[in-house]
């Protein structure tokens, strides 16, 4: 599968798939669960892991670079490996930052881990695999190729700079339960994966067209 | 610009543009603080019983102020309450009550208690306290509602220091050193022999630790919690009523304030709150009442159930609207006064209430509420209260009615009435007298008095009512005894005239602190912001000159990535001003500064994932900052206090024993830490290539030091056995010694610059000879000033600083911008730099409230108070980690970066570089300043929420402090620099 066959419209297609798999889930949680991010942020978080998770893997898994020589299969596999080690490292971060630790708070800190781990990293282990040179470029955003780079590299981008926005209410006295550590992050952080998404097709389609600017 | 005129042009330019700068914010900084903190000293003196002047015939001249005080250690004042002997049975006035029972409900808004038919219209929350309503209207009965005017700020902790010294509140309380508190009055009735119990909020024992009886304190900062302050004090509260083993007790309920915080006044749970509150008080009533037969426990009691300030309909305050300071106060005597009373007790505001009878309210200040309470209870006034004693309030407790002896053998043929207002005279020329005292006292004392014709106006006043006083009651006004026959002919007028006169001074004097204490002088506090701005914009074009300079020395342009850092640099530095505008984040300043460190860290760790090579330095500053994070967290649970239970229970659950722990963390591991700082140290020294003898001054300097330093440490261990002469010598000539040669070290360093300059060396190695000198000047001071956290917080410093140093350079050595590649500053570590150094201001378990000064610091090698030599030792301890090592070793950032570059001939790049580095610390420094300011400024009315009062106040003085150092050290690095 050829990473120039992606357009503007299929990358939308995709990005909306993963974006119905976040709305989907947060619908689920407060109709059908009952569940709300402020009042059970431990449950609802694992709630929107569990549907996004295989989404998100299918689909980046499907946008794997080597076609050829690595099968579905082997992506998935990739994908669901990364998926605790990128935790591992936004944890890392996050508490580098200043998440509470402590054994009241290690359950939410997990699952948000999981679920940024998930914007950031998943991608694009399941689309790069161990590959040096691509990992280093995606973390670069000036030196992005193709269309898939942008679909990877934008959205975590965003989910990254939203979380460390949405951390900003956090020390405010409001008394408010949703300024509690991960909720006001978590809520930035899918705003940001949202936005990333909407701007990395509008950077594939600038993309599109100055490529086609230089083939005429 | 050509090569060959720069050569000549920055230095000269340079130099004046520092001094300018720092004239500039000395001067800003003088300005504002002359506008905007109001300075009051407190003085640290009780009042004593037999501080009245003896009973002489002549009242006036004004018995001399008693000596100035000299403040004490702790110590001393433990030796001062043995050796003070018991109280004579009758102090200054004449106890009028036996007990007192004082029941505050926080944040009571006065139309909580006064009937609605005193509001235009009844709201839901309105008449829930009708046992009080009934009370006051009982015909014959001793039970008055009073509205009481609080001042603001109206926070639990400001209002509850206002109630208890009958003082204003000060915007910086300039303290003796920790003794504030001895002006209150639970220990004014702890030393004349009255037993307190109290029980409710814990913001009690913060101001009064050990001033208590009996205490159940019950934690106050969960606002979220409605019940367990108010159960807790249930618990407690009638069983006490029932005992006789205290004469004041006090009960602080908090479910009100924590309703309206969380729900607003007009809810269900507010009222739900009110309705308990109406049955408590029903209950206590009960009992006092059937406890208030002749001979009965309550048979001289007094009730008061007041609020320590209002709050608005959101469930705020911390204001000056009526909403938050009217407040209310319901005053019961058990004994009723005569009928006479009614002439005392105002009637200008009456209405009927629900039952249709009449119902009076009156009218009083808070402030007057410490004095009438210690008039009433025949202790001494509290030493700094500016109050007067209440005439209603004082009239309602029948005691002040009885005649004493000597009157009634005398003058058979007063009234009550009489008799009253004259009691009430002596009482009023007593308090009168004590005022007078505290302002003589004050004016004498304090660096910011009143002006000289406040005092004059002040003087007069009380002249004219002591003139009075004197040629009506001659000698009889101090003491009852001794009253001559002419007493007879005292009519009621004449009383009243006196009266009159006394609360005319009073009343004039409150004034005039009001005036004096809580006013703003708006120009001055403009200018100086005015001329901070202008300062940052010097700043910014000498920044700007700089760099254009070095473009024009580089030639060839840039450094790819340099403006995308500087605007991070800068991003930073707005967001960390812009978070000074709220007081949340004035609060978590820590954590928000180590917030944007970690951002940095992460930034430089990716920059090297991307660039591909990774270091271990980066990740290893990313740990750093988790072990500074934890230490702040620690540092605040030691502020908010109750956190040790937690610290200890979460040990022990690990399975280490406390006292292993302690043992371990106490004793042992500063003297490993600061051995390898010592090392470490020495291995520096060693490596840096001075003079000779200045080299062997500092070496012999720095052995000594560290080893007084444990020396100083070990005599105060609780491990060893040490004889008493050594440890004399540890405790207090150690430290001195100390101090002493790191001031020899660093007059040295400066002589040997001046005397001998080596050409030889290189620009670099200069740079270093000279800062290191002065980072061995000032670090043991610094260290033995910390106490033994002081090791571990230097290794932080270090470790930092160093991580910084290598990520900046590796920045720099990575672009490639052929010969002069390296030449450049990094913007983002001069920001790293200064976050550094605030987040180790709050490592080292300071915090940005003068309860937050570590003053057992300043007495670290003395054992007596002098404000010079304690103020330099306490701002040394305050700074010393936070703002003077980092100024001092700021050239290491361009220092090191040469050092293996083999580029050390370039003298004037790094001198501009140097300079870069300064003005971009500098701008950082005034921009944070500003915001600081800026928002002192904007807030200075509404200065606090829940608590936390004294943040906004110190705040402002500390980044100002802070600026003025830097501004000193950059001058002083600058000037210093290699020529």
């Amino acid at each position: 599968m050829g990473t120039a066959r992606i357009g503007a419209a299929a990358a939308s297609t995709l990005h909306s798939l993963c974006a119905l798999g976040v709305a989907a889930a947060y619908f689920l949680a407060q109709r059908v669960c009952v569940l709300d991010l402020v009042a059970h942020p431990a449950q609802t978080l694992r709630l929107l892991l569990v549907i996004e998770a295989p989404i998100t893997i299918g689909v980046y898994s499907w946008l794997r670079r080597d076609t050829h020589g690595c099968s579905v299969w082997k992506a998935i596999g990739r994908g669901l490996l990364a998926l605790p080690v990128g935790a591992a490292i936004n944890a890392f971060g996050a508490i580098v930052l200043g998440a509470p630790v402590g054994i009241k708070y290690w359950t939410v800190t997990a699952y948000w881990s999981l679920l940024m781990s998930l914007f950031t990293f998943v991608p694009a282990a399941c689309a790069f695999g161990p590959s040096r040179m691509d990992w280093q470029r995606i973390l670069s955003f000036s030196k992005l190729l193709d269309a898939v780079d942008y679909m990877i590299s934008v959205p975590a981008y965003g989910a990254i700079i939203g979380a460390w926005i949405g951390a900003w209410p956090m020390p405010l006295d409001w008394e408010r339960p949703w300024q509690e550590w991960p909720i006001c992050v978590t809520y930035g952080a899918i705003a940001g994966y949202l936005t990333g998404m909407v701007a990395s097709v509008v950077f594939i389609v600038a993309l599109h067209r100055k490529v086609h600017a230089k083939g005429e | 610009m050509a090569e060959g005129s720069f050569e000549k042009k920055p230095r000269p330019i340079l130099r004046p543009i520092f001094f300018l700068l720092l004239g500039l914010h000395a001067l800003a900084v003088f300005l504002f603080t002359r506008g905007f903190l109001l300075t009051r000293t407190e003085l640290s003196s009780y009042s004593h019983c037999h501080d009245l002047p003896s009973p002489n015939p002549s009242p006036s001249p004004p018995p001399p102020p008693p000596p100035p005080p000299t403040p004490r250690t702790p110590r001393d004042r433990d030796r001062d309450r043995d050796r003070d002997p018991p109280p004579p049975p009758r102090c200054w006035t004449r106890p009028a009550i036996d007990r007192l029972v004082v029941i505050v409900f926080d944040a009571l808004r006065f139309d909580f208690v006064a009937p609605s038919t005193f509001f235009e219209e009844k709201k839901p929350w309105m008449d829930k306290l009708r046992v009080l309503h009934k009370l006051a209207s009982d015909e014959g009965s001793s039970a008055r509602i009073f509205k009481a005017i609080a001042d603001p700020p109206t926070t639990s902790l400001q209002r509850l220091k206002g109630l208890t010294t009958g003082g204003l509140p000060t915007f910086i309380d300039v303290a003796h050193l920790g003794l504030i508190l001895l002006l209150f009055m639970p220990p004014q009735l702890v030393k004349n022999g009255k037993r307190v119990l109290m029980m409710g909020d814990d913001t009690w024992m913060q101001l009064f630790p050990e001033h208590f009886e009996e205490s159940h304190p019950y934690p106050s900062f969960n606002v979220k919690d409605l019940d367990t302050v108010d159960n807790g004090i249930l618990e407690h509260l009638l069983p006490s009523l029932y005992k006789d083993d205290w004469d004041v007790l006090i009960a602080h309920f908090l479910g009100v304030d924590h309703a309206g915080h969380i729900f607003g006044v007009d809810s269900t749970p507010m009222i739900k709150k009110l309705e308990q509150y109406n049955s408590i008080l029903e209950s206590v009533v009960d009992v006092l009442k059937n406890l208030s037969r002749p001979g009965g426990l309550h048979e001289n009691t007094y009730l008061i159930v007041m609020g320590d300030h209002g709050q608005t309909l959101n469930g705020d305050h911390g204001g000056g609207t009526a909403e938050e300071v009217e407040t209310s106060l319901f005053a019961w005597s058990m004994r009723s006064p005569p009928s006479s009373i009614s002439s005392v007790l105002e009637e200008n505001m009456c209405k009927l209430n629900l039952d249709g009878e009449k119902l009076c309210v009156g009218t009083m200040q808070q402030l007057d509420f410490a004095v009438t309470m210690a008039a009433l209870l025949g202790v001494p006034f509290p030493f700094g209260s500016i109050g007067r004693v209440n005439p209603e309030l004082y009239a309602l407790s029948a005691g002040t009615w009885d005649r004493q002896r000597t009157d009634a053998e005398n003058c058979k043929l007063q009234s009550d009435l009489e008799a009253w207002m004259q009691n009430y005279a002596n009482v009023l020329c007593i308090n009168c007298w004590q005022v007078k005292r505290y302002i003589d006292l004050y004016s004498a004392t304090s660096i910011i008095g009143f002006s000289a014709d406040d005092l004059h106006f002040v003087t007069d006043l009380y002249e004219r009512a002591l003139a009075n006083c004197s040629s009506n009651t001659k000698a009889s006004c101090l003491f009852g005894t001794g009253v001559p026959k002419e007493i007879q002919d005292y009519s009621v007028s004449v009383l009243q005239s006196q009266i009159d006169a006394y609360s005319h001074f009073l009343e004039s004097v409150a004034k005039l602190a009001r005036s004096a204490w809580t006013e703003f002088d708006l120009l001055l506090m403009g200018i100086g912001l005015g001329i901070l701005l202008l300062s940052i914009i010097i700043h910014i074009l000498a920044a700007t000159w700089v760099h254009i300079l070095f473009q024009s020395y580089l030639k060839e342009q840039g450094i790819p990535g340099l403006s995308y850092r500087y605007f991070l640099a800068f991003l930073l530095v707005a967001i960390r001003a812009a978070s000074f505008l709220s007081n949340s984040y004035i609060l978590a300043e820590g954590r928000v500064a180590n917030f944007l460190l970690g951002t940095t860290g992460i930034m430089n760790l990716w920059r090297s994932v991307e660039k591909g090579d990774l270091k271990k330095d980066e990740f290893a500053f990313l740990l750093l900052n988790v072990i500074i994070r934890f230490g702040i967290g620690f540092g605040l649970s030691k502020q908010t206090g109750g956190s040790s239970y937690l610290v200890s229970d979460s040990l022990k659950f690990v399975g280490i024993n406390e006292g292993h722990l302690r043992w371990l963390v106490l004793e042992i591991f500063p003297i490993v830490f600061l051995s390898l700082l010592f090392v470490f140290l020495l291995k520096c020294i060693a490596h840096v290539d001075m003079s000779r003898y200045m080299k062997y001054f500092t070496i012999m300097g720095t052995v000594l030091s560290y080893v007084l330093i444990a020396t100083h440490w070990a005599s105060e261990s609780i491990l060893i056995f040490i004889s008493p002469a050594f440890q004399g010598i540890g405790r207090n000539l150690a430290p001195r010694l100390v101090y002493a040669i790191g001031f020899g070290i660093l007059g040295l360093s400066v002589l040997s610059r001046i005397l001998d300059m080596k050409e030889r060396m290189t620009v670099s190695e200069r740079l270093t000879n000279s800062t290191v000198p002065m980072l061995s000047a000032w670090s043991p001071t610094i260290l033995i000033l910390l106490g033994k956290q002081g090791p571990f917080v230097a290794f932080v410093c270090i470790a930092g600083a160093w991580c910084i140093i290598s990520s900046s350079k590796k920045f720099l050595s990575g672009t490639k911008s052929g010969t002069l590649g390296g030449l450049a500053v990094d913007p983002i570590s001069v920001t790293q730099w200064s976050l550094l150094a605030v987040c180790l201001f709050y490592l080292t378990g300071h915090w940005c409230t003068f309860d937050g000064l570590r003053y057992g610091a300043a007495f670290i090698g003395f054992d007596h108070f002098n404000i010079i030599r304690q103020g330099i030792l306490l701002s040394i301890d305050t700074f010393g980690v936070s703002h003077i090592l980092p100024i001092l070793g700021l050239p290491f950032i361009v220092a090191l970066q040469y050092h293996d570059s083999k580029k050390g001939e370039l003298k004037d790049a790094i001198l501009l570089n140097l300079s870069q580095v300064f003005l971009i610390y500098g701008l950082i420094t005034a921009i944070t300043t500003t915001f600081t300011v800026l928002c002192a400024t904007i807030q200075r009315r509404h200065l606090m929420i829940h608590l936390w009062g004294s943040n906004w106040r110190f705040k402002p003085v500390c980044t100002i402090q802070l600026k003025i150092q830097t501004s000193l050290y950059t001058f002083q690095v600058v000037h210093f620099s290699p020529k």
